[in-house]
């Protein structure tokens, strides 16, 4: 078909319920509200990692959908969240990204969060300690036993990744919430203590679910060289999509052929624990959080959506806390060649979503996005993405094709078929 | 200062600040021909973030050719980096074949992918700050790099470093 006119272009397309979205779910401001309070404010995000507070009285500080919320280990070593709210006159307790409550502040005691407004006094289990003058100006009438803090809950789960989730009611734990889909990589994270080793951020303006998309669909190898060059095998096209109840989806290992890529480095001898060598598995956590575990890295990626069309995306890259000071250097090589702000893929990524953001600001006409490529749920499959809508439809009571509609269920699994074979004569290939 | 000193001094900074005006043309070549066979390139950063020095990329003399070689094979953004530097401090080795240097830069981005060309194309963004602690070789009148330690103090970084720091 030619170019198409207005009525062609926003016809419904030859697929299937299921196979694409109406871009209104990437750019309405009333979507996104909505989006905060079903999805954000009733999941578990994985916001930090232990190794990021080591000593007791460390802290760390998050926002989940606008919340601002404060981690902080205390002197029993245990890792508490709480909103990161003075409970007095709403002051930010704690400003800084991360930090310890050990040393006194200007208006506080050593080892408490203090407000420096009025100088309240909290522990690290969140009790009210001090309330200057307490007595001379609320008599009896309010005790400081009576404002602590507000406890979220939070787990340290999954090779110690410190997770909140600001429903106190959440029918979940950890474990439930990840539903299976944090399996494939359980035993190589947990095996020995992680250890923090990269961060790094963007924000981008573009909705956050396009770069969960981004993470959940492979078929955008076509933009990396360096997948095209060190995939695109018979055993790449292998790889197997599967999803997962609460919207998570995962990608099956294969072998990474860096050989193939002249400046990078094997990965096999410091591939993970439980992990062939260099084995590769991606894990997109709904609604937006994904792992990322390749040979001899782990990698994080934590959104923190900040308006319909605008995305703080944090990464985070992990080793071992064990490692040698060379295995160290080696990892953050590794990481770095790929991942890192100088990599040769992330900064494609980025370049990506926010070509999309463009098309997709608030008001612009809708469109359709789609996402109907089956291949037997092998690595170019769309199945996550389809997965995932399927899930936000659910929870949001909107039908994602056309969200002005309730929810009814859309075509998610393809039908059965034999993986691709290596698209060895890929132009890529050729030097 | 001796006469000589002053004069290695002078050379070490018409080095510096041509290895400025090569990384802003991309030529990447002219970079890499001052740089001596050992030569180490890192940036790194110290993140308040997480409370950790970082680095965020290492290479060597070897492995420059091949990391900017592949840039064309990869999809970049067109909007170039350029810096403004400002030698701070050159010292000299008192036996005069080594010396030290310390330039603060700061580099900004000419927007030409301006989102939806051409919304920001043709403005400048500021793009990170930072400071590079250089070291050379010197013999006679040939300085050449050792060592670029390029500290950064941005960690945010939303598209662009294809055109390295
Ligand atoms: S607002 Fe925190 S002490 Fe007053
Ligand atoms: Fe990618």
């Amino acid at each position: 078909m030619p170019a198409r006119n207005h009525k062609q272009w926003t016809a419904k397309p030859d697929l299937e319920l299921g196979e694409w979205v109406d871009s209104r779910i990437y750019s309405d401001e009333e979507i996104f509200e909505e989006e905060l309070e079903k999805l954000w404010k009733k999941s578990w995000i994985a916001l930090c990692h232990e190794s990021e507070l080591p000593e007791p009285y460390d802290f760390r500080t998050a926002i989940i959908a606008r919340e601002p919320i404060i981690i902080v280990r205390g002197p029993d070593n245990k890792i508490r969240a709480f909103l990161n709210v003075c409970p007095h006159r709403g002051m930010t307790i704690e400003r800084r990204p991360s930090g310890s409550f050990a040393p006194a502040q200007p208006s506080g005691n050593p080892k408490h969060m203090t407000c420096l407004f009025h100088a309240w006094q909290f522990d690290m289990k969140g009790n009210c300690v001090d309330i200057p003058r307490q007595k001379e100006g609320y008599q009896d009438r309010l005790d400081k036993s009576s404002q602590g803090l507000r406890a979220l809950r939070c787990e340290v789960k999954y090779g110690g990744f410190v997770w909140v989730c600001l429903d106190d009611h959440t029918e979940f734990n950890v474990e439930t919430w990840t539903a299976g889909a944090m399996d494939c990589i359980k035993d190589s994270i947990d095996a020995e203590p992680l250890e923090l080793i990269h961060y790094h951020k963007a924000i981008i303006d573009c909705n956050y679910k396009l770069w969960h998309d981004t993470n959940s669909e492979f078929y955008h190898d076509y933009m990396h060289y360096h997948n095209r060059i060190t995939g695109f095998n018979d055993e790449y096209f292998q790889r197997e999509c599967s999803a997962f109840d609460n919207g998570h989806v995962n990608v099956g290992t294969f072998t990474v052929n860096y050989e193939e890529y002249d400046v990078a480095e094997d990965r096999g001898t410091l591939s993970f624990p439980n992990l062939p060598p260099d084995n590769w598995y991606m894990v997109d956590m709904f609604p937006g959080l994904n792992f990322n575990l390749r040979g001899s890295v782990v990698r994080m990626d934590l959104m923190t959506p900040l308006s319909a069309n605008q995305v703080m995306i944090e990464f985070r890259g992990f080793g071992l806390k064990s490692d040698s000071a060379e295995d160290r250097a080696h990892r953050i090589q590794h990481h770095n060649s790929i991942w890192g702000p100088l990599g040769r893929n992330l900064h494609e990524d980025l370049i990506g979503v926010a070509g999309q953001g463009v098309t997709m600001t608030p008001k612009s006409e809708p469109r359709r996005i789609l996402h109907g490529r089956h291949e037997g749920a092998y690595i170019h499959d769309e199945i996550g993405m389809r997965h995932f809508y399927e899930t936000w439809g659910k929870k949001m009571d909107r039908l994602p094709s056309d969200p002005e509609q309730k929810y009814r269920p859309g075509k998610v699994v393809g039908p059965e078929m034999p993986p691709a074979k290596g698209l060895s004569t890929f132009a890529g290939k050729v030097a | 200062m001796s006469a000589e000193e002053q004069h290695t001094k002078s050379l070490v900074r018409e080095t510096i600040y041509a290895a400025t005006v090569y990384l802003d043309d991309q030529r990447w070549n002219d970079w890499i021909d001052q740089c001596d066979e050992d030569f180490k390139y890192s940036v790194v950063t110290y993140s308040p973030e997480v409370r950790k020095d970082l680095s965020y990329l290492i290479l060597s003399r070897k492995e420059m050719h091949p990391y900017f070689d592949l840039l064309p094979k990869h999809n970049s953004d067109h909007s170039p980096l350029r810096r403004h530097a400002s030698i701070y401090t050159v010292d000299v080795s008192a036996d005069g074949k080594t010396a030290e240097a310390v330039t603060s830069f700061i580099m900004t981005q000419e927007m030409i992918d301006g989102i939806s060309a051409p919304l920001y194309a043709g403005e400048n963004r500021l793009y990170l700050t930072g400071k590079y602690y250089d070291k050379f070789r010197i013999n006679g009148e040939s300085v050449k790099f050792t060592e670029r330690v390029a500290r950064v103090y941005t960690r945010r970084f939303d598209k662009g470093t294809h055109w390295v720091f």
